[in-house]
């Protein structure tokens, strides 16, 4: 079933928590569209709305303005109780008093099984689906955590739902157990086919588990976009900032030209030997407004330092440019403790286009890799390395590493 | 059809039951409130503040009146802080066997029913009570302390001296141990550390328990009544009196000055415990000492004789009444062991003017009566619940109007109900009128529902939302999840709030003597009353009945509500 949301505002008194803030008069909501069978995550800080609006699609709240859809029907004024969800807490919410069977079975009180089974039948082949065959007559406090989110789970499908609802599942688990269940969520979703709203705000998990991803921040929604789009072009700062690691530079342009033949896909570069990145073309092409006809090769002065970038954004002199490069983008050329940073498989003039002198402030070691903080003109910058660093370095980054995320026009 | 029909009348179940709630307690709580306001300003068709402006500039009301009552509730509150006080100090800081007991004892006197605690000071410190027998036995000169205000003060201490130490109790055990500890280890004394730290957490606690004894001895009525009689007069008795008398415009102008001013300090006490509120929770409790102390000093020798002599205090305070009142209804006129009394109040007929009262009909008018304030109390209470948990608009007001029926004495309610219903109102060109018996039950449903809704509000109040968010997304209506989920889920809190409402009723005094004047529907408390003076064998074994009565509804509200009474109730 498709869920759409148009417009949505929720406001308690002069707290706006889903929808722009006043300022400036505006008075726009959030639209969202998610489609039949569809894994859409929104994913965002705490008091982004993301819960808020959750909580709108199951009808716990009623929207100030806009109207939530479920297929076409408008549901404003139908109680949660005749909307034909199923809702997942983090902290499970299991009826301490019932079974664990008798917590699946309590909403086929109100509703006969799917598919012409018997309500026994129901209850067994949902525990079977989540693993806990032999657990339905046991209390749930004396499951795991694991566990009473299954059970959880179980209970909210078994009803046969039209939309299922997950608001941070996984949130009181531990990492391991979190990736494991989330595998087991994701499998047992595509299986049953059924449109799921998912909420969290660990960006790692939304990206992934999902097929499209909703970046919340402050009551509106950033950008929409499967989690590979998400990461690789993030539309504002604050995507940029908030889903992985990035490096967020702002610069005055001192000029463009339209970019070599070479560099024409940005993607094409291969960096550190990755294979190359695929391109949705649709997404990538005219998605954004101020769109230039082709690539972009653009001097930027950053701070006193020149950098190339190479871009799609339509831009001119004296523009300022916000751009991001990941720390996987950015390579090590020389540090004082070490050469080079193993062996170069990519192209070194593109690595080379952009040197940076940085003074390394922090390492951590993350086991497959090190994350190092390096100090530059006073700003903080992030790079992955195989070893560990220390002292001064030199890094470097191609001119199509760089993704621009904001324009201001010049004077 | 018919399915549709319930299921439109399930969805809306709660509102109806709201509008029921709202219905009851306007018929028969503010409207005859109401009717008393109005009886004090209208006398004879003609509106007038002649009653009211007679009752503020009377030196005899404001002086030996109000001013008495006062006085007495001050002396009240001193006795019960000085009593209480060190039981305080004993339950939090002492380990011995019987703690627990004793801790969740200190709840019992709040239903035990106040004309029995009444009987029992009769029988201690009557002329031939158990204090001048042990007096006698010694060769000593013998006292006669009733009808003093002595007995009076007394009396209230045995009442809230408990509540007192209940409340401070719980301020003191949630003290955290860490915090003691700091101040010791930064370099402050034991007793420093004890008045920096501990006293400024246990000095509120104090003075709840301190102003919750001023509002209840303020409105004080039976025990002021059958210790004190009409020489040594509260406000509560002497609008009683008044009432006997007929002179209702004159009961009304006290009635409307007394409830001004319980409103008044209820309002501040409130408005005093939502400020101090304390969570108090994950704090580790300081460890207590054995009462038995590991080695003889000078200092722990002293600190046990003063507690074995305030262990004779209690006893004699809170057991001797109770044992006075039990000898003496097993003890014949001449002395001896007799089952005479209880005989007595088997007997179906009894001749002669002084039995207008019988006994029977007295006990079965209570069961009724308790009963029937259980069926509308329970309901009412439980919608009370559910609507002071949720979040609207205007929930202060809601929760200020069902609450009000605590602050407002049963006199005055019983007083409204008599002038308005009982005596019968037209409605729409109808003549509506109702018996005593339905009068009674009403004025106890609205003197117990708040107790319901204590004992069940803050259970429900701790209940995770998203229970009833999950079982209303799996298909249950709003009411369904009230009762699916949550109604089990605090069934401790309903049965512990059903035992409080059936020992209210069974010991409620104020409105029933009121409404029970000259009619049938008189009970046990009622029954004790009248016996008083006349008969103390009979009346001590009624009060033994009603002992019998109300320590069961304790052991319910105990097995099932102890953990959260809280603070006895409050």
């Amino acid at each position: 079933m498709q869920l759409t949301l148009k417009n949505v505002r929720k406001e308690y008194g002069e707290t706006v928590a889903l929808g722009e803030s006043d300022e400036g008069g505006g008075r726009s909501g959030v639209d969202l569209d998610v489609d039949d069978g569809e894994f859409f995550t929104l994913v965002g800080p705490s008091g982004c709305g993301k819960t808020t609006t959750l909580r709108l699609v199951a009808g716990f709240e009623t929207p100030s303005t806009g109207s939530v859809r479920f297929g076409g029907r408008e549901m404003r004024g139908v109680p949660p109780e005749e909307r034909d969800v199923g809702v997942v807490f983090q902290n499970y919410a299991l009826f301490p008093h019932l079974s664990v069977a008798e917590n699946v079975a309590y909403g086929l009180r109100f509703a006969d099984p799917p598919g012409g089974e018997s309500r026994e039948e129901r209850v067994a082949s949902l525990l079977e689906l989540v693993d806990l065959s032999d657990a339905g007559d046991r209390d749930p406090t004396e499951l795991s955590g694991g566990q009473q989110q299954r059970v959880a789970l179980a209970r909210a499908l078994a009803p046969g739902p039209d939309l299922l609802l997950l608001d941070e599942p996984m949130s009181a688990l531990d990492a391991r157990l979190r990736e494991r269940l989330r595998l087991q969520v994701k499998e047992i979703q595509s299986t049953l086919g059924i449109t799921t709203l998912y909420v969290t705000h660990d960006q790692e998990e939304a990206l992934a588990i999902s097929d499209r991803v909703a970046v919340m921040n402050d009551g509106a929604v950033e950008q929409v976009g499967t989690p590979q789009a998400v990461y690789r072009r993030p539309e504002t700062r604050f995507v940029a900032e908030f889903v992985g690691d990035n490096n967020v530079f702002e610069g005055r342009v001192v000029s463009s030209r339209a970019a070599d033949e070479f560099e024409e896909s940005r993607d094409s570069v291969a960096v550190e030997g990755e294979s190359p990145v695929e391109t949705e073309g649709s997404e990538w092409q005219g998605e954004r407004d101020g769109t230039a006809d082709r690539p972009q090769r653009v001097e930027l002065d950053v701070g006193g330092t020149a950098i190339t970038i190479v871009t799609e954004n339509a831009v001119e002199t004296d523009d300022r440019v916000a751009f991001c490069v990941r720390p996987e983008q950015m390579r090590v050329l020389a540090s004082g403790s070490e050469e080079r940073d193993g062996e170069q498989s990519g192209s070194r003039i593109d690595i080379e286009t952009n040197v940076l002198a940085a003074t390394v402030s922090g390492t951590e070691f993350l086991g497959e890799s090190t994350r190092t903080y390096l100090r530059w003109n006073d700003r903080e910058l992030t790079v992955r390395s195989a070893n560990p660093l220390s002292g001064e370095v030199r890094i470097g980054f191609a001119a199509t590493a760089a993704h621009v995320v904001d324009v201001e026009r010049g004077e | 059809m018919l399915r549709t029909a319930l299921a439109r009348l399930e969805a809306h179940a709660l509102t109806l039951g709201t509008v029921a709630t709202a219905l009851v307690l306007v018929v028969v709580f503010y409207y005859p409130v109401a009717t008393v306001f109005v009886d004090a300003v209208v006398v004879g068709g003609r509106v007038t503040i002649a009653p009211l402006v007679s009752v503020l500039t009377s030196r005899f009301y404001l002086v030996d009146i109000f001013g008495f009552t006062a006085y007495q509730a001050l002396l009240s509150t001193i006795a019960s802080v000085l009593l209480g006080l060190p039981g305080a100090w004993l339950l939090a800081r002492f380990e011995f066997p019987g703690r627990e007991t004793l801790r969740s004892l200190t709840i019992l006197p709040f239903v035990m029913p106040s004309i029995m605690v009444a009987i029992g000071f009769v029988a201690t410190f009557g002329r031939n009570g158990t204090l001048n027998a042990v007096l006698g036995a010694l060769g000593l000169p013998t006292v006669d302390l009733l009808f003093t205000i002595e007995a009076i003060v007394i009396a209230h201490a045995f009442y809230n001296a408990p509540l007192v130490a209940r409340v401070t109790t719980a301020a003191w055990e949630s003290v955290d141990a860490s915090a003691v500890e700091t101040a010791r280890s930064l370099g402050a004394s034991p007793v420093r550390a004890f008045r920096d730290v501990v006293l400024p957490q246990l000095l509120p606690a104090v003075a709840i328990g301190a102003t919750l004894t001023f509002v209840f001895t303020f409105a004080s009525f039976p025990i002021v009544l059958a210790l004190g009689g009409f020489q040594l007069a509260t406000v509560e008795v002497f609008i009683y009196s008044r009432i006997q008398n007929l002179a209702y415009a004159e009961a009304a102008a006290l009635a409307v000055v007394e409830t001004t001013l319980s409103l008044g300090l209820t309002y501040l006490y409130l408005r005093y415990e939502g400020r101090q509120r304390a969570s108090g929770q994950g704090a580790r409790p300081q460890p207590r000492q054995s009462l038995w102390p590991a080695s003889t000093s000078v200092r722990s020798l002293g600190t046990r004789i003063g507690i074995v002599a305030y262990g004779l205090v209690v006893l004699a305070v809170f057991v001797g009444p109770i044992a006075s009142m039990v000898l003496t209804s097993l003890t014949g006129p001449q002395g001896g062991l007799t089952l005479d009394h209880y005989l007595f109040l088997l007997e179906r007929q009894q001749t002669g003017a002084s039995y207008q009262v019988r006994p029977l009909p007295a006990i079965e008018n209570s069961l009724l009566f308790g009963v029937g304030t259980l069926l509308v109390a329970l309901p009412m209470g439980v919608v009370v619940a559910v609507l002071t948990t949720q979040e609207f608009r205007g929930r202060a007001v809601v929760d200020a109007l069902s609450m009000a029926p605590l602050a407002v004495s049963g006199i005055v309610v019983g007083l409204g109900l008599l002038r308005g219903l009982v005596f019968g109102i037209e409605v729409f060109g109808t003549r509506v009128q109702v018996t005593g018996a339905i009068a009674v039950v009403a004025a106890h449903a609205v003197g117990a529902y708040p107790f319901v809704t204590r004992n069940v509000a803050p259970l429900l109040g701790n209940l995770d939302p998203r229970l009833v968010e999950s079982a209303r997304s799996l298909g249950a209506s709003r009411v369904r999840a009230l009762v699916d989920i949550e109604l089990p889920l605090v069934a401790a809190g309903v049965v512990a709030g059903a035992a409080f409402a059936f020992a209210i009723s069974i010991g409620e005094f104020d409105s029933t003597v009121v409404l029970a004047e000259g009619s049938t529907s008189y009970t046990m408390p009622v029954a004790v009353e009248r016996y008083l003076g006349r008969r103390l064998g009979p009346a001590t074994a009624m009060g033994c009945v009603l002992l019998a009565v109300t320590s069961l509804s304790f052991v319910i509200i105990e097995r099932f509500g102890g953990r959260y009474g809280g603070r006895g109730g409050f």
